[in-house]
């Protein structure tokens, strides 16, 4: 099967059922996508699909076909990245690769996002640490 | 296990679409496939007015001004922005229970059991209406929606009203859906109404399922209300006298009275 991540167009071998996060991580070596509860509740596995933010761990890799991923290795110049540090918007971070991934979808289609906005966009994405409120700072000042 | 592409709505296999009921409980072990049948290509995702494709994600019927107010504020208040973004409005409806004891595994009578392990244990989020032979609640704002919207299906083998979708389980056949092996819905219809609104109380303020989700829609002077969560099917409201809660979920009476009369008011002419 193919994969096209982050503009590269990847060849893989893996089982019908093998999840997208799986072909990433294994296959991939693109460990920057995080699994935390696998079961599509937490947002640790965010990754976009032809833009839009998903879950990698209840995505089947076969059934992504010809769309375009972009995992958090993609967004490495992204602004938001440089965003989060400045606003130390994480403590032990596991989440963070999926908080960037859906704050960058956010303001990709909204560069001023309201509270609101911020807030309903970014529900999908748990933070155990609590680092909410540094989060959406970093949202709301990504092109500082 | 392997996976077929839909070439057309003759589907021999397990139906999978956004996947975001199919992937996690084939992964649980709670449902199981040899073939897996991508129907993505198959299922119409437009939105016309008073229609809907089946396939049309969540995320986009939350934000399409041509849909009634109660359907969209039904998806925006469903799930997670990702999971709207992956999953359709037909995957929606057909949905299982969140009930823990069915999620595990335990042998109830959804798994075709003899016992519902919720009536005499853990129910707080479980069904106040028609729970005598299974507890489990309903979680489908979007069906609550539809319902109280009196919406009609279109399968790929039929037409039927929302209603006729679910059914109760029994001792003889604990489907909750009167869908066939293989059938998909193909779209969604309805008459636009005068007035509509969505309202869910939730165990946090975003990305929950219902504790209890109160539609109301009015057509000049009949008003049409369902709910979500709070039976084992979408429920038509038809007063509370037939409510019997159990010992931990009566507040789901006080919460859905409450949010029937907002509602009834939101929506009065």
């Amino acid at each position: 099967m193919r994969l096209d991540v982050n503009d590269h167009a990847y060849e893989l071998h893996c089982e019908v059922g093998t999840t997208l996060a799986e072909a990433l991580r294994d296959e991939l070596s693109l460990t920057g996508t995080k699994i935390a509860c696998g079961e599509g509740h937490c947002g640790a596995c965010t990754v976009l699909v032809d833009g839009a933010p998903v879950l990698s761990c209840i995505t089947l890799a076969h059934a992504v076909g010809d769309a375009k991923v972009t995992t958090i290795e993609g967004l490495r110049e992204h602004p938001m990245l440089r965003s989060f540090v400045r606003a130390d918007a994480l403590q032990c971070g596991f989440c963070t690769p999926g908080q960037v991934v859906s704050a960058v979808a956010l303001v990709e289609a909204r560069p001023e996002p309201t509270t609101e906005e911020i807030r309903h966009a970014m529900a999908g994405n748990l933070c155990r640490c609590g680092a909410y409120p540094k989060i959406e700072e970093a949202i709301r000042t990504w092109r500082d | 296990m392997e996976l077929r592409q839909a070439s057309d709505t003759t589907v021999d296999g397990v139906p999978i679409h956004g996947g975001t009921e199919v992937v996690p409980l084939l992964r649980a072990g709670l449902l199981r496939a040899e073939t897996l049948v991508d129907i993505r290509g198959v299922v119409s995702r437009g939105v016309a007015d008073g229609r809907i494709g089946a396939g049309v994600p969540l995320a986009e019927i939350e934000c399409d001004p041509q849909v009634p107010e109660v359907l969209r504020e039904a998806c925006r208040l469903a799930a997670s922005p990702q999971l709207r973004n992956m999953g359709s409005l037909g995957g929606n409806l057909l949905q299982a229970t969140r009930c823990w004891y069915w999620r595990l595994n335990w042998p109830c009578r959804l798994h075709d059991g003899d016992e519902c392990f919720a009536r005499e244990g853990e129910h707080r989020e479980h069904a106040i209406f028609a729970n005598d032979f299974c507890a489990s609640a309903h979680p489908s704002d979007v069906a609550a929606a539809l319902l109280a919207l009196d919406a009609t299906l279109t399968t790929s083998r039929r037409e039927l009203p929302l209603a006729g979708l679910y059914r109760l389980p029994t001792d003889d056949d604990r489907r909750t859906t009167t869908l066939d092996p293989g059938e998909l819905i193909l779209d969604v219809r309805y008459d636009k109404p005068d007035a509509s609104v969505y309202l869910k109380a939730m165990e946090r303020k975003r990305w929950a399922f219902p504790l209890v989700g109160v539609a109301a829609v009015r057509r000049g002077a009949t008003t049409r209300v369902a709910l979500a969560g709070v039976a084992p099917i979408p429920w038509l409201l038809d007063g509370f006298e037939s409510a019997a809660p159990l010992p931990r979920n009566a507040y789901k009476v006080d919460v859905a009275k409450a949010l029937v009369k907002r509602a009834t008011a939101a929506v009065a002419g």
